[in-house]
């Protein structure tokens, strides 16, 4: 039996939904299949008031093991670094945060917001916000750098706007069934297993990659995302077409280009306004290039793709 | 290719041949400059082929000094001879350039 806690701060509990969609294993496999007790979830629990009050301070006290500490959203700052804008049972729930982290045999951040500040973070960040252990790009965050829960671990970052339901699943089962010491973790602390390869990697328009097809217009099903629409697939570290979403998609697969919701620069403040979906270009050619490849080589490259590329990769494939 | 896609295509060759003056320059730097040409270019009627040329910068042979050709750009589709950039949508040759170039 592991004990599990979720709680929210600066959060649309967009994570608690993709969480209790989760199929491979689901929510409820947690239970019945994995022996995880859960002691309360935002959309799960039953305790209120008081009952949860007593709960919590049954866990930090240490009345009460604390397995596996889940926090989605961000950790609430404002205003002049109180915590008073997100007040949880009694007290700033950052103040719960501190006080959780320390008794938590494995914390783990769940989506963008409680891994690296997400949407809220952005500037001017008015809650001043931030992520459990990191702000963007900026190692530290609310529990600092040298953090590790009990176990012996940083915080496990699971990103994502949202995070993918079987991600988070399949990283709980792992920690709760003593496997959390197996989990080899990237810079970021994503676990290795979901986060090496690239959006793209299964993508269905990897030939048009390839050829230098691109899709101009939304609902193309022929072209690549990447060359004009905006697609960060390329430089996007997450299985998205991997592990499908609702096990048949994925946003590239929907002719949606991927907006690289598990990079801690998500939401790209750099970008100007109206260019979300447009490739930034610098004098005709990608300002972010796929990972790896320098201006050079892809120049070469294209030249080369477009003089080989066959017919059929004009052509929409898809025609019923 | 279709015929009336050759014709389009011989009659744009024809334009360019006899000197037809295109905005060649300025180069659209950023997104924001090439965004601004494709809003000119959807405000021409839809048979306003010259209106295209001009404004799309074309000219037919390859340009600058890495000598940048539809070839190599992305919204060229080498076995149509067409260029897929939905303000545009023209045949074109292999060969022949335009400020809207990207890669």
């Amino acid at each position: 039996m592991a004990n599990l806690l979720w709680l929210q701060g600066g959060a649309c509990s967009g994570n608690t939904m993709s969480f209790l969609n989760a199929e491979e294993p689901s929510a409820c496999d947690l239970v019945t299949d994995f022996g995880i007790n859960v002691l309360w979830h935002p959309s799960l629990g039953v305790e209120l008031g008081e009952n949860l009050k007593r709960l919590l301070d049954a866990i930090v006290s240490g009345e009460v093991a604390l397995d596996i500490f889940v926090f989605e959203g961000t950790v609430v700052n404002a205003p002049a670094g109180t915590g008073e804008w997100n007040r949880f049972c009694g007290r700033p729930m950052k103040d719960w945060v501190a006080d959780l982290a320390k008794v938590a045999t494995f914390t783990v951040a769940v989506g963008d917001c409680a891994t690296w500040g997400g949407i809220p973070a952005t500037a001017p960040n008015p809650s001043e916000s931030e992520g459990l252990q990191f702000l963007k790009r900026e190692h530290g965050g609310f529990l600092g750098k040298e953090y590790t829960s009990k176990a012996g671990l940083p915080v496990i970052n699971i990103p994502g706007c949202p995070a993918h339901p079987d991600w988070i699943t399949q990283i709980v089962v792992a920690v709760a069934t003593g496997r959390g010491g197996d989990l080899t973790l990237d810079e970021f602390q994503r676990p290795k297993t979901f986060f090496t390869s690239f959006t793209q990697t299964g993508c269905t328009r990897n030939m048009h990659f390839a050829y230098k097809v691109s899709a101009t217009e939304f609902g193309q099903r022929k072209g690549c995302l990447f060359y004009d629409l905006g697609c960060r697939g390329p430089m996007t570290h997450s299985p998205c077409n991997r592990i499908l979403w609702n096990r048949v998609s994925s946003k590239t697969r929907a002719g949606m280009p991927c907006l690289g919701c598990t990079e801690p620069e998500f939401p790209f403040f750099d970008l100007e306004p109206g260019t979300l979906f447009k490739t930034q270009t610098v004098m005709g050619a990608p300002k972010d290039m796929p990972t790896g490849v320098d201006k050079a080589g892809y120049i070469k490259l294209t030249a080369a793709a477009k003089a080989a590329s066959p017919a059929w990769a004009e052509e929409d494939l898809f025609v019923v | 290719m279709g015929s009336d896609r050759e014709d389009v295509l011989k009659t744009i060759a024809e334009m360019l041949a006899a000197g037809l003056e295109t905005e060649v320059e300025p180069f659209p730097e950023t997104d924001k400059e090439f965004g601004d040409i494709l809003i000119k270019l959807r405000q021409l009627g839809p048979d306003d082929l010259e209106g295209k040329l001009v404004i799309g910068g074309f000219v037919d042979h390859p340009y600058g000094p890495e000598q940048q050709r539809c070839m190599e750009c992305m919204y060229f589709l080498v076995h149509r001879k067409w260029c897929d950039l939905p303000e545009l949508a023209v045949p074109v040759e292999p060969e022949w350039w335009c400020r809207l170039w990207r890669i």
